[in-house]
């Protein structure tokens, strides 16, 4: 028997299933009326893993699984968009997608040669408050791949061409994410909930800012923090720890240690009700985003928010997809995610609709936010997100990836790493008086940040009569996210804001 | 630093010189499997996985949107969701609710050929996943009203997927440039007018004719014990009566006597070219040269397209190429983004020229190792989960109709030659077979939608 789902616990969930099979049965008929008992359960137990930190602070986490014949690595570095210098937003996406455009010694042709070569793949990237260089690779070349990503992360030549060549591909790609709705309401929705805080700018930077960038922003930034002591290493895969430390080793060993800057980063704004519109004329459907600030992952209330927001939208009961859907066929998806990072976090409520139904889905999904705090969950409704969670477990270790994932993010975030295998217990340990006191505190329907993109024209007055009178009306060839009105200078001025707005 | 760096085993990464593939590539575990087939007609696949204590259960319906009428596109992946509205003993959405409330995911996608409903649970819930698919199998039971709402659901999802998105209708524009006569001319999703148009009779219709045992397939990989697992198979869905034999009158694609051109505009940010050659069908002796070919043109960033397009000619944002190869004959078809400031008609000329290289010189040696070894890769990165390994157990049966492809195909791409690979260039790209299509920005359009031939 697993730890933390007890027997009695597990006995109970069976009858559940019983008593629920059998209020809807038809006895005599096809092929059995009610479901059948489950097999005995077997344990389960997170799976082994060992780190070690190398003598240049590198930490190495190893988890070791031999069903493929296959090596799959990943390479944290504790450096993102947190990290940009404050007017250059994009700056380390810019840094990550140069890492695999050539060193100091092979151009970006042979490395790319050489994975492709090698049955390898590799990744690169970056996020709120990390860069990364992922990979895999056939087992018998783990030391080739393990050879370019060492290469790639110390010694990018960021060679003038290709620099041309990645910053024409940036903005080109912005061209085309300032046409999909689903990237602009994200774009927004984290500005109004963040700010000028880091996590409020777009990781992916904006058409001027990737226009600025220089050589000498992207060589500072990769030399203040691409060093091992301000690193994570999984690898995963058919090799034995020995060979696996040792591959970290060969590869890593002599990856130079140097102090990293340490950051003041401003405080994210209070939260504020604000509604803006992005109008985006012939939309076939209306992106929306509702939330506010949350709390950083190390908050102590985090796994109560956790199945909070679960409760509102997430696996195991989802309120705003029972609503928005399966009742009433307003949208494909709905569903609500808690966000949390380093030093702050939030709550989002996501959705699209046709332009028709917006000013109703809209409603209903702000309904959502003050039920939850008006209202205690029910036991049933809580057991079943606690269920999921509990008993979703063995799922989340079925893949090495998916094993080093977890504890990436518990080194990531310094958590203590007995919190994975304690997991089970203090989800099932939450009760519905937890729920209220956390949804009193956190949520906070009366200051939501809301997002709209779609076709303004249809939809306005739905807002108004749904009782969103006020809200500020962008034509989206007038968004700029960098300004206070997330409007140009020099726009005309703002006519439709005066004209929504609930005297 | 560059001395250790050149000491890690590496010291071809530092000479500049692409390094030797190798010339093996290890041969991944072959799948321990039995098979059976029930009374009904119901076959079913086991393979056991003790290495994580969960259960993947899939049951693949032989029915996808290539078996859809006229007037009823759509029909194949709308019924998918109506699968989960209740049934004998089940109420509407408690299928998936159940499963989750025992920690398992489950959900359903549908394509071209066929229609695949699937759970992953903790291994003691077997029997709850097979009663749980018995059941709607046995006796779908849906009401008019969740017909509706789930209807406008589908609605919605082509808007997100296709109407909202930018090039989210690129493959639909694609296949029904391509296609006359074949249903793989329309997309799965089907058309707003159709959905519109489904009843609630065409729901008990289909249920009838492709929802019986004799067209369904079932792979089991997991946790269990196999002898155990085939009693607990033949009590549930065992039980569910045969039906009558599944009709399989599609039309088929005639051979296409000269090349077609099309110019269409769209709402999008940026241009679109197409060029594509109606190919084979999956399981066809050529399919393993063609995805050779297609992995040499488009799988990293060495591959001919990235290079060629994107990175030295910089005239593609993105570019990309694809042999489909599935149940019926589909097409080999590339694509490009247009970077700004580039015609549509020079990128266009790239991209065929990248294909039909190969018709003249031929790939290289070192090119069809790299391939190869790629596959191997995909291969083995793609046979970890028990979902990945029930997918291609359950394809083997489904679509080729030979379970012993699922370990065998990986000998028959290893056994590709460059003279097979420069063979399947020349019998499928021809200039009849072709399509070159540009999708310029709404506006910027030239000369409508007809086709000049």
């Amino acid at each position: 028997m697993s730890r933390g789902l007890s027997p009695r616990l597990l006995g109970a969930i069976i009858l559940t299933c019983w008593f629920g099979a059998a209020a809807v049965s038809a006895p005599q008929q096809w092929p059995t009326s009610s479901a059948p008992k489950p097999l005995p359960a077997r344990s389960v137990d997170f799976p082994p893993y060992q780190l070690k930190t190398l003598a240049n602070g590198l930490q190495t986490l190893v988890v070791l699984h031999h069903e493929q014949p296959s090596v799959s690595f990943r390479l944290l570095i504790r450096a993102g968009a947190m990290q940009e210098p404050e007017a250059k937003p994009g700056v380390a996406s810019f840094v990550a997608s140069l890492l695999n455009q050539g060193t100091t010694t092979k151009d970006a042709g042979q490395i790319a040669t050489l994975v492709d070569s090698a049955g390898g793949v590799i990744a690169v990237g970056s996020g709120n408050e990390l860069s990364y260089i992922s990979g895999a690779v056939i087992k018998d070349q783990t030391d080739l791949m393990l050879g370019i990503a060492s290469d790639i992360v110390q010694h990018p030549s960021f060679a003038p061409d290709e620099i041309d060549r990645q910053r024409r591909q940036m903005l080109s790609s912005l061209q085309v994410s300032y046409d999909d709705p689903d990237y602009l309401a994200g774009l927004v929705f984290d500005r109004l909930v963040f700010g000028f805080h880091p996590y409020g700018r777009p990781n992916e930077g904006t058409p001027e800012s990737i226009t600025k960038i220089t050589r000498d922003d992207l060589v500072a930034f990769h030399k203040a923090w691409f060093v091992p002591n301000n690193s994570l290493l999984a690898i995963v895969g058919d090799l034995t720890a020995d060979e696996a430390f040792a591959a970290a080793e060969k590869a890593f060993g002599s990856w130079a240690k140097r102090d990293v800057p340490v950051i003041k980063p401003i405080e994210p704004p209070p939260p504020t009700q604000r509604i803006v519109v992005v109008d985006r004329p012939g939309s076939a459907q209306t992106e929306i985003r509702v939330g506010h600030i949350g709390v950083p992952r190390t908050h102590p209330d985090y796994l109560p928010l956790d199945l909070a927001v679960r409760i509102l939208g997430g696996e195991g009961a989802n309120r705003l997809f029972g609503v928005l859907r399966s009742e009433r066929g307003l949208t494909y998806g709905a569903s609500a995610e808690f966000h949390t990072y380093k030093s702050s976090g939030d709550i989002v409520a996501e959705t699209d609709t046709r332009s028709s139904a917006t000013g109703q889905s809209l409603r209903l999904m702000v309904e959502e936010f003050w039920r939850l705090q008006r209202e205690t969950v029910s036991q049933s409704e809580l057991t079943g997100a606690q269920e999921f969670l509990a008993g979703n477990f063995p799922l989340t270790i079925e893949s090495p990836a998916a094993i080093a994932q977890q504890v990436l993010a518990h080194l990531f975030y310094g958590l203590d790493l007995s919190e994975i295998e304690t997991y089970r217990d203090r989800v099932v340990k939450a009760t519905p008086a937890d729920i209220q006191r956390v949804a009193k505190q956190f949520l906070k329907p009366d200051k939501l940040s809301i997002v709209l993109v779609g076709d303004a024209s249809v939809f306005a007055d739905q807002l108004k009569e749904n009782g969103f009178g006020s809200f500020e009306r962008i034509p989206l060839s007038q968004l700029d996210i960098s300004s206070p009105t997330l409007k140009r200078s020099g726009s005309p001025p703002d006519g439709s804001r005066e004209n929504h707005r609930q005297e | 630093m560059f001395r250790a760096l050149a000491l890690s085993g590496a010291l071809c990464l530092l000479s500049g010189a692409p390094a030797p593939a190798p010339d093996t590539v290890i041969r991944p575990t072959k799948f321990d499997y039995t098979m059976t087939t029930l009374p009904n007609g119901l076959q079913v696949v086991f393979l056991e996985d003790h290495s994580t204590p969960i259960v993947h259960l899939a049951i693949w319906y032989h029915v996808g949107s290539k078996d859809e009428r006229p007037g009823r596109t759509g029909f194949a992946h709308l019924f998918e969701h109506l699968m989960f509205k209740g049934s004998k003993n089940v109420r509407p959405d408690q299928h998936p609710s159940w499963i989750t409330s025992v920690g398992g995911q489950a959900n359903a996608f549908t394509d071209e050929d066929a229609t695949v409903y699937w759970e992953t649970v903790p291994a003691q819930y077997l029997p709850l996943g097979l009663w749980l698919e018995a059941d709607r199998m046995a006796s779908l039971d849906v009401s008019e009203a969740k017909f509706k709402t789930e209807r406008e659901v589908v609605k919605e999802e082509r808007r997100m997927r296709y109407e909202n998105q930018p090039f989210g209708r690129l493959p639909e524009i694609i296949f029904d440039k391509a296609f006359t006569t074949h249903p793989y001319k329309h997309q799965t999703i089907g058309s707003m007018e159709d959905l519109e148009a489904a009843s609630i009779a065409d729901v008990r219709a289909f249920h009838d004719t492709y929802y019986v045992p004799n067209n369904a397939t079932v792979a089991l990989v997991g946790d269990f014990d196999t002898k155990q697992a085939k009693s607990l198979v033949e009590q549930y869905l065992g039980k569910v009566p045969k039906g009558n034999p599944v009709p399989r009158d599609i039309p088929m694609e005639p051979p296409h006597k000269a090349e077609a051109r099309f110019t269409v505009s769209e709402n999008w940010p940026l241009p679109a070219v197409v060029v594509s050659y109606h190919i084979t069908r999956d399981g066809h002796p050529d399919a393993y040269p063609l995805h050779v070919l297609a992995k040499i043109l488009s799988d990293g960033d060495s591959s001919r397209i990235y290079r060629a397009l994107v990175y030295e000619k910089q005239m593609a944002l993105a570019a990309f190429g694809e042999a489909k190869l599935i149940e019926h004959p589909n097409l080999f078809y590339a694509v490009a983004i247009v970077q700004p400031g580039r015609k549509p008609e020079e990128v266009q000329k790239e991209l065929l020229a990248q294909l039909d290289r190969v018709k003249t010189e031929g790939v290289t040696a070192e090119e069809l190792s790299r391939a190869k070894r790629q596959w191997a890769r995909d291969y083995i990165l793609g046979r970890e989960t028990v979902q990945q390994k029930a997918l291609h157990l359950a394809h083997a049966v489904v679509i080729h109709n030979d379970i012993k492809t699922a370990d065998g195909e990986f000998d028959l791409f290893q056994n590709v030659t460059v003279a097979d690979v420069q063979r399947v260039a020349r019998t499928y790209f021809t200039p009849e077979s072709r399509m070159l299509l540009t999708i310029l920005p709404r506006g910027a359009a030239q000369g409508g939608t007809e086709p000049t031939r």
